[in-house]
């Protein structure tokens, strides 16, 4: 049984190395002395709370630090198992190790902690192939399983293979891979080999306000006539990572929305890029969806973490509304999909319909 | 010509909720509390997640002079102070200022009105706003019949028959003080608004775990068989608050703890708990439903009110370790006061359901604490197993919502205790919604405004509603005005004695929450 100076220590957020056979009955130990310690109000006062089983794929060291940072900010919405997957760089030696800590949150005003477990596993060299095996036993029953994978998941096949047959979702982000675009064709085929799981891209994500904002334009009536008419979509994009293949997606999400065949969407979407000294010049920078008669915008505004939505029409309100931009860090992206559980059909639209534009190599999708 | 399309393809899969049309908001009372501590931070909090219209305008209606600029520099204050949104987002907030106004009128001026008029107009043709209104009356209500008029005389309501414009006044607490008054305001709404117009607020509609209530019963399969007489032995609903009147002595001595918590909050609780499965989760429906379990509810006559309800006062005591006065004592308050501070009420539906299961409501303000929670208690099981082995005797199971603070739910249930003898002991199984979901719900006041611009009224309670629940207050009130003056209670205790005592007949016993 472990000792109250351990469970402080496990509490506090302080990793204890543990045998990777014995993760499960010493978590269960803390957790019972955890419980027992509740009587006594001169000690911590902790709840264990757990939603989902948060499998996250760290290739690096630096990944797996980031990781433990963003579990940390997640956990205080989103209580789950943490299970960190740290493959090493050294494939001489192979090694199996694991450790074991908590994340806990104070609970509304309340003196009670809400704690959640995180466990690290460590494999390097042939004990990468065996990560799988270790993983699956530690998946608390009757909870989803949803994977967050840092990195390219297309490259570790195998694993990949293993973790997808048992999760419910698998998180990604496309921006943060090295030349996407060549293996878009890869993901859509994985995405409906394993149907069973929801994939979810952070690329995706972060164009939410954007989509929202051009969604809330056709609301009204009088506007959404316009939708059949539109000739032109301009989106122009600024630097930063993925910024053009989310340009690309934002563009190819209104074709299949509006469900332009390929040609039409090759004709009528335009990509730019700008590439200017201002800082806030990255990521998507501005939208403009024409008709004959009217202009739907949408903009970054300059110096400000918002987007303003402006409509040129006859008889339409010409003020332009403004919408900040949700938080864009990694635990504010996770934490946005976290709260929403369904099936996100219009991505797979979306992407699919980009595929079929970057084929055609000539057009203005093209890298 | 242009095919127009049925839906907006962009929506799909971008929001659940659909985007409120154009609409501007006059909040009449704009320089109370209200509008300050609740409202404007809520509508803020819904321009900041996006869920306010492109075309909006806020007006704000009050007596003192200010200039438009001088109302938004005290609102950003408000904001800044009373947003869950923290630190304020400047470009936000510059957007939602530029849609504020300020109108001063005295609510009985004509002039002032038409003057509104001709600001609404030019906000229609600057902000876009369509014609489409939402009236606030977020007064004092004796404010309330002068406001309404002055809307109608002055042509600033239009009629629900035109679909294309939405005119909407949303009332707030209290909606009336009997059951004749309430008639007569239901009626002076009426002469101006058409029923499908009118959102009558009840802030507790709009708190996360009472609209889980619905979801717990109906999205649950495990509860809703045990649901009944069969297996409930009684319903407790308690509202327990620490404070006293504070500065409210003048307007509660007049109202009363059955008057300004009983008859809207818990009885509205009571409705949601007790209802029948709606067909269809849509304002009409669940207004029938809950229509129906008050019109089931037994009427206590004046001569039962001993029998049925408790009510008392609160004296001086301590609180948190500090000496506080007596109600009577309180500023405003006359020194024999008759105005109870607490109240409890035993309950019977009527109907096929709840047949013989008494619902107790219990509501006082300087108890021990501030509590809100709906416990349905179980019938004890049979202890023909456990009757030789155990010496305690079986605790019936419980189902605990609680509502506020630390907004959950707990299920109590029987355990043995490991070892070698046969000891039961209860445990409790306890989800907290801050645990679960983290605590950062929406305000009761923004879900119930945006419902509001959207003209779903499935939160607000119904003419009906309002009625059938005075109805059953006024009865009471009758029969406590031919009775003694309330017990008097120790402030920081449970209520008065005689409360305990008016449970314990029954053979049961209040939860201390």
């Amino acid at each position: 049984m472990p000792s109250g100076a351990q469970l402080e220590t496990f509490a506090s957020g302080v990793e204890t190395a543990v045998d990777v056979a014995q993760i499960e009955r010493q978590l269960h130990e803390l957790w019972q002395l955890a419980s027992e310690s509740e009587k006594d109000p001169a000690q911590r006062q902790i709840t264990h709370a757990c939603l989902f089983n948060f499998v996250v794929l760290c290739e690096t060291d630096t990944e797996a630090a980031h990781a433990t940072e963003v579990v940390n900010a997640l956990t205080d919405r989103h209580p789950c198992r943490a299970i960190l997957l740290s493959v090493g760089a050294d494939a001489a030696q192979s090694e199996l190790s694991a450790s074991i800590s908590a994340h806990c949150h104070l609970a509304g005003t309340g003196q009670k902690q809400v704690c959640c477990e995180q466990i690290v596993i460590r494999a390097t060299g042939q004990s990468v192939l065996h990560l799988g095996s270790a993983v699956l036993p530690l998946l608390e029953s009757d909870l989803p399983t949803i994977v967050w994978w840092q990195g390219n998941f297309l490259r570790r096949n195998d694993l990949f293979r293993r973790l997808v047959s048992v999760s419910d979702r698998l998180i990604y982000d496309t921006s943060a891979w090295p030349d996407p675009q060549p293996q878009l064709a890869n993901l859509a085929r994985a995405i409906t080999e394993h149907s069973r799981c929801n994939f979810t891209d952070l690329s995706w994500t972060r164009l939410g306000l954007w989509r929202k904002l051009a969604a809330e334009f056709f609301d009204e009536v009088h506007c959404r006539a316009e939708l059949t008419c539109i000739r032109a979509v301009d989106v122009v994009h600024g630097r930063g990572p993925g910024a053009s293949l989310r340009a690309r997606l934002y563009g190819s999400w209104i074709a299949a929305q509006l469900g332009w065949p390929v040609a039409w969407a090759k004709a009528r979407i335009h990509l730019s890029e700008r590439d200017d000294s201002d800082a806030t010049s990255v990521g998507m920078l501005s939208v403009m969806l024409k008709t004959d008669d009217a202009t739907f915008s949408i903009r970054k505004n300059y110096g400000e973490n918002a987007a303003s939505a402006t409509i040129d029409m006859p008889n339409a309100c010409g003020l332009p509304r403004k919408r900040a931009f949700w938080p864009t860090d990694d635990a504010s992206l996770l934490s946005q999909e976290l709260d929403t559980v369904a099936r996100d059909a219009v991505y797979g639209k979306a992407l699919s319909m980009l595929i079929a534009l970057l084929k055609e190599s000539t057009g203005p999708m093209a890298s | 010509m242009q095919n127009t399309l049925t839906t907006n393809p962009l929506r799909e899969g971008v929001s659940t909720r659909q985007a409120p049309g154009p609409c501007a908001l006059v909040i009449f009372g704009a320089t109370g509390d209200l509008t300050h501590r609740k409202l404007v931070p809520a509508l803020y909090n819904l321009a900041h997640e996006g869920q306010l219209p492109q075309s909006f305008a806020i007006v704000g209606f009050a007596r003192r002079p200010k200039t438009h600029d001088q109302f938004r520099a005290e609102l950003r204050e408000s904001v800044a102070q009373f947003s869950r949104f923290q630190p304020i987002n400047p470009a936000v907030w510059d957007s939602f200022a530029q849609a504020i106004f300020y109108h001063q009128s005295e609510f009985g001026d004509t002039k002032g009105y038409q003057a509104l008029g001709t600001l609404l107009k030019k906000l229609d043709g600057e902000r876009g706003t369509a014609g489409n209104r939402l009236f606030y009356l977020a007064t004092a209500p004796t404010e309330f019949t002068g406001i309404i008029q002055h809307l109608g005389a002055n042509g600033l309501v239009q009629s629900e028959d035109r679909p294309e414009i939405s005119c909407r006044i949303i009332v707030e607490k209290p909606f009336g003080r009997s059951l004749a008054t309430a008639q007569e305001l239901n009626h002076e709404l009426a002469d101006v608004f058409g029923e499908r117009q009118i959102f009558r607020i009840d802030h507790y509609l709009g708190k996360e775990t009472v609209q889980n209530i619905v979801a717990l019963r109906f999205a649950n399969e495990i509860f809703e068989p045990l649901w009944n007489q069969r297996y409930v032995d009684h319903v407790q609903i308690t509202v327990a608050e620490s404070l006293g009147v504070e500065d409210r002595g003048g307007y509660y001595d007049k109202s009363g703890a059955l008057r300004d918590m009983v008859q809207n909050h818990m009885m509205q609780l009571l409705s949601l708990v007790a209802m029948e499965p709606p067909t269809a989760l849509e304002a009409e429906v669940i207004h029938d439903e809950k229509v129906k379990v008050l019109r089931s509810i037994r009427p206590i006559t004046p001569d039962q009110v001993q029998q049925f309800t408790v009510r008392g006062q609160y004296a001086k005591g301590s609180m948190a370790g500090k000496p506080v006065p007596g109600y009577r004592e309180e500023k405003n308050v006359p020194p024999d006061s008759r105005t109870e501070t607490f109240v409890a009420l035993k309950l019977f539906i009527d109907n096929w359901r709840w047949a013989g299961v008494p619902f107790y409501l219990r509501h006082g303000k300087r108890l021990p604490k501030g509590v809100a929670e709906i416990a349905v208690q179980f019938k004890a099981p049979p202890a023909v197993l456990f009757a030789a082995e155990s010496t305690a005797p079986l605790q019936p199971n419980a189902l605990v919502l609680r509502i506020q603070p630390d907004e959950g739910i707990a299920i109590r249930m029987n355990a043995k205790v490991p070892g070698n003898e046969l000891n039961l002991q209860p445990v409790k199984m306890d989800f907290r919604y801050g645990g679960s979901f983290g605590s950062r719900s929406p305000e009761a006041y923004e879900r119930l405004l945006h419902d509001a611009i959207l003209g779903d009224s499935t939160l607000f309670t119904r003419r009906d509603e309002v009625e059938r629940s005075w109805r059953i207050i006024d009865a009471i009130i009758a029969g406590w005005d031919a009775s003694p003056a309330p017990f008097p209670y120790e402030s920081g205790t449970w209520g008065p004695p005689e409360a305990e005592e008016f449970i314990e007949r029954d053979g049961r016993e209040w939860r201390r929450p």
